[in-house]
């Protein structure tokens, strides 16, 4: 089952084009990772799915039926910003959000306790802290707990350890088998928490499907000789070699994720005939990786 | 519905502005008529013989009734007032959007608004109806019932003021300017009204025709022009020069407005983005 499928989805603020023709597909189960920079229609799309705003065109099906106000009642949403009534307490707030989703609210405590917010759940919400507004929303989403989970931008105006806290608990909930979309601009985010992702820039969807598929890694080992020519030579007839770029220099050896080790290559080399001259691991990032996926097309 | 003024209620009780505007307009209906009481009292009752030929006491009963609504309709804008800081709060807050997002459908959202813009007009409505009563019972005649009509049209006045808050509310969304613009929309038919109500007098003098208060065919004036002060020795003398009152069309007239603010109220929420 889909639990989100986008046809073909467009939105325009006037002249701006906000989502152009966005397809999709969110599989039940999946960590779904909304990855762009700012401005790319991330939270368009998101409003969208939540009736907040009305497509131009296109169409999108929630739970595979037409979408309709209970299937927002069985998800939990954070868009955007945390939207409360600024004088009421956050275990008041909480009441009606609860008492909007059809549900009694029994578990307020307890959701608050999750995000840390249980000893100031009297407090009105205009005395939060931006971090503490940005944990109640979370705490509202966790409501019910609900089978899928919406998080625009979740660790927005967290500090560190509460940025660690909520990847942690979103790993939690992947776990309990949730599906959980989430939209980021932050990679390393997405990176560590996702098992699908699709990069949005400027409003056009540019991939999307497994990370593993897209991220496709490699470990990257840079190395030179004297003799590059023969280096060349011996390096095609590695094994677990996957691809080979050359350089000014100096050749890089791309292996499997995981499997290149340099104690290996050395040998390799040096039985061989080949004394290398140089010998180093290069990180390419999943960083390259997306400014590759967003600059090249 | 009960569901939904469930939660609505939830929003509202804690909120202190709902306090402290309430017990301000129940406080202002008694203090508005008990200053016209004493005025009349006090000024009528001391004008000697002259004051006993015209003698007229707006606060005996049958009067009574339509001096309250009377008086009272000039702080209607109180309650409109708590509701445009009501609706506007949702918009600035962005609960508007985190309403729809629980779970709420857009026509849910209005709905409820509206159905408490109905509700305030109906509390109002019995604020007064207490108010009349007791005023009545001060000035020490007999309870009656009849012209209770001015009451309905009390509500309906009420209820007109609140539907053009929750328009303008949900239309420009901001708290200051939403107030402001009520004000001057207020000001601003009012000198239309009264303008088309000198025309009124002067087409009446000219023999052109009498036409009744054109003035009160304008949306807001048409509620207004249904609530007058009760009939007195002055006012009769002045009827001779001002045109008739035209009170069905003019009903027919606030009902058509009324229900314009409620359709328009319904179209801006539904079909703009949150």
């Amino acid at each position: 089952m889909s639990v989100v499928s986008l046809r073909q989805l467009s939105k325009n603020y006037g002249k701006i084009q906000a989502l152009q023709s966005v397809s999709f597909d969110v599989p039940q189960g999946s960590v779904y990772g909304i990855l762009g920079p700012n401005g790319s229609g991330k939270t368009t799309l998101l409003s969208i799915l939540m009736s907040i705003l009305k497509p131009a065109s296109g169409s999108y099906t929630l739970f595979d039926e037409e979408p309709h106000d209970a299937h927002r009642r069985r998800m939990g949403t954070l868009l955007e910003t945390p939207n409360f009534y600024h004088y009421l307490s956050a275990i008041q707030n909480l009441k009606i959000s609860a008492a909007i989703k059809g549900q009694r609210g029994t578990d307020i405590e307890k959701v608050l306790e999750t995000v840390n917010l249980l000893q100031r759940k009297n407090s009105a919400f205009s005395t939060y802290s931006l971090g503490m507004k940005q944990r109640l929303a979370i705490a509202s989403a966790l409501l019910g707990n609900p089978e899928v989970l919406i998080f625009d931008e979740p660790t927005n105006g967290l500090d560190p350890v509460g940025i660690a806290e909520i990847r942690s608990l979103i790993k939690g909930l992947a776990r309990q088998g949730k599906t959980i979309i989430m939209a980021s601009h932050l990679l390393d985010e997405v990176e560590k928490v996702c098992t699908h992702v699709a990069i949005l820039k400027q409003g056009n969807l540019i991939t999307s499907g497994p990370v593993d598929d897209i991220f496709v890694t490699h470990d990257w080992v840079q190395v030179a000789a004297a003799n590059m020519e023969a280096l060349r030579e011996k390096a095609r007839g590695m094994a677990g070699l996957q691809d080979m770029a050359e350089n000014e220099g100096y050749l890089e050896l791309g292996f499997a994720a995981g499997t290149s080790k340099l104690a290996d290559i050395n040998r390799y080399f040096f039985e061989n005939g080949i004394v290398l001259s140089q010998l180093q691991p290069k990180k390419k990032s999943l960083e390259n990786k997306f400014f590759e996926l967003t600059n090249g097309k | 519905m009960k569901k939904l003024l469930a939660i609505e209620w939830l929003k509202i009780k804690d909120y202190n502005a709902f306090k402290v505007i309430g017990i301000l307009f129940i406080l202002g209906v008694f203090l508005a008529n008990y200053i016209v009481y004493s005025v009349n009292k006090n000024i009528v009752g001391e004008m000697g013989q002259a004051g006993k030929m015209i003698s007229f006491k707006p606060y005996d009963f049958v009067n009574t009734w339509q001096t309250t609504s009377y008086v009272t309709g000039y702080i209607l804008i109180i309650p409109a007032l708590l509701l445009i800081i009501l609706i506007t709060n949702e918009f600035s807050f962005r609960t508007s959007r985190q309403n729809i997002i629980d779970g709420w459908s857009r026509n849910q959202f209005i709905h409820v608004k509206l159905m408490q813009a109905f509700l305030i007009a109906v509390a109002s409505t019995i604020l007064v109806m207490i108010t009349g009563f007791l005023f009545g019972l001060f000035s020490g005649t007999a309870i009656s019932f009849s012209r209770f009509s001015s009451i309905v049209f009390f509500f309906l006045k009420a209820f007109t003021y609140n539907t053009l808050a929750v328009f303008i509310s949900v239309w420009v969304r901001k708290t200051g300017f939403a107030i402001g613009l009520y004000f001057i929309y207020l000001g601003a038919e009012n000198i239309i009204s009264q303008l088309l109500d000198i025309l009124s007098i002067k087409l009446k003098k000219d023999g052109v025709g009498d036409f009744g208060n054109l003035g009160d065919l304008l949306p807001m004036n048409a509620s207004d022009g249904l609530l007058a002060f009760p009939d007195n020795p002055v006012k009769s003398m002045a009827k001779m020069v001002l045109p008739s009152e035209n009170t069905s069309l003019v009903f027919v007239f606030a009902l058509m407005y009324l229900a314009l603010f409620i359709w328009g109220s319904r179209m801006l929420f539904i079909k703009k983005n949150l």
